[in-house]
């Protein structure tokens, strides 16, 4: 074994994280700052200006409360991928992956149905401050959870191989912590775009 | 988490827990007067993301790097809120 190897084997072993957890964790903490200062400057925003309120009732409160429930529940069928991997159940493991990617989709379907109508109610990004941050912030959030469901046809495909759960079924534990955290997004948004 | 029996899955009650306070953040935001509601589904959405952070992402059993990866974005995040809030608040 040559030095560079040692020392990659070397580093390897000292490390208590496998790379890969580490490495979405790492791009997780990037995430929170984007969303993050999204959000608080949203706030501030609104903190500095009256009549937000007026603005966010366009939104229905049905139409975000069901989205809401339908993101909590894939982050469900998420986690649940990942505990079937851990016990070995391989036709639940892609029957959970499968569903998490049909709720993902159902958000998305929604959030556009939702973009149709206030585009044609003239609620656009230039109306104002408030539909701005609207249209960036669930926009930004909605390109998140098409990459997740992106992610998760990937794994879903080279699971429903023969052999492909116990192969690749490791990384459902990274598509989750990923799609854990655009759910915990969500969690912000709905109060802040349709409640509060 | 603790695993409920050979079938239950430990993360059904976490699920339940989070669709209620889901329909509660809801409801306050209509039952209750402004600050109070604002007040209510704010701190119901620390505790749903709590709960996911906690149970579904497994922060509850991490280590404490992991814990400090996540916890100091969130400490600058708020040190970006606190720096631009004085000059909201003193230049309305």
């Amino acid at each position: 074994m040559s030095t560079a190897a040692h020392a990659s084997a070397g580093a390897a072993e000292s490390t208590p994280f496998p790379s890969a957890k580490l490495g979405i964790w790492w791009f997780l903490a990037s995430e929170i700052m984007v969303f993050g200062g999204l959000i608080v400057s949203y706030l501030l925003f609104r903190m500095a200006g009256p009549g937000w309120s007026a603005e966010l009732h366009h939104n229905s409160t049905l139409l975000g409360t069901v989205n809401t429930l339908v993101l909590l529940t894939s982050s469900f069928t998420m986690v649940e991928v990942h505990r079937a991997h851990g016990r070995g159940e391989e036709a639940k493991f892609r029957l959970h992956l499968a569903l998490t990617i049909l709720l993902g989709l159902v958000f998305l379907a929604i959030k556009g149905a939702e973009y149709t109508a206030h585009i044609r109610e003239g609620l656009v990004p230039a109306k104002s401050m408030f539909w701005a941050f609207y249209f960036g912030m669930t926009g930004l959030h909605g390109l998140h959870v098409l990459g997740g469901i992106v992610a998760n046809a990937c794994l879903y495909a080279v699971a429903a191989r023969p052999g492909g759960v116990a192969r690749y079924g490791h990384r459902a534990e990274m598509n989750g912590l990923y799609w854990h955290f655009v759910d915990v997004v969500w969690i912000f948004l709905f109060p802040l775009l349709y409640l509060g | 988490m603790k695993e409920s029996g050979a079938h239950g899955s430990p993360y059904l009650l976490i699920w339940i827990y989070l669709v209620v306070l889901a329909l509660a953040s809801v409801a306050a935001s209509i039952v209750l007067p402004k600050v109070p509601a604002e007040l209510a589904i704010y701190f119901l959405a620390l505790v749903k993301a709590a709960l996911v952070a906690m149970y579904f992402m497994h922060l509850k059993v991490e280590r404490f790097f992991i814990h400090s990866l996540s916890l100091i974005p969130l400490a600058l995040v708020l040190v970006l809120f606190l720096g631009v809030l004085q000059d909201v608040v003193f230049n309305r």
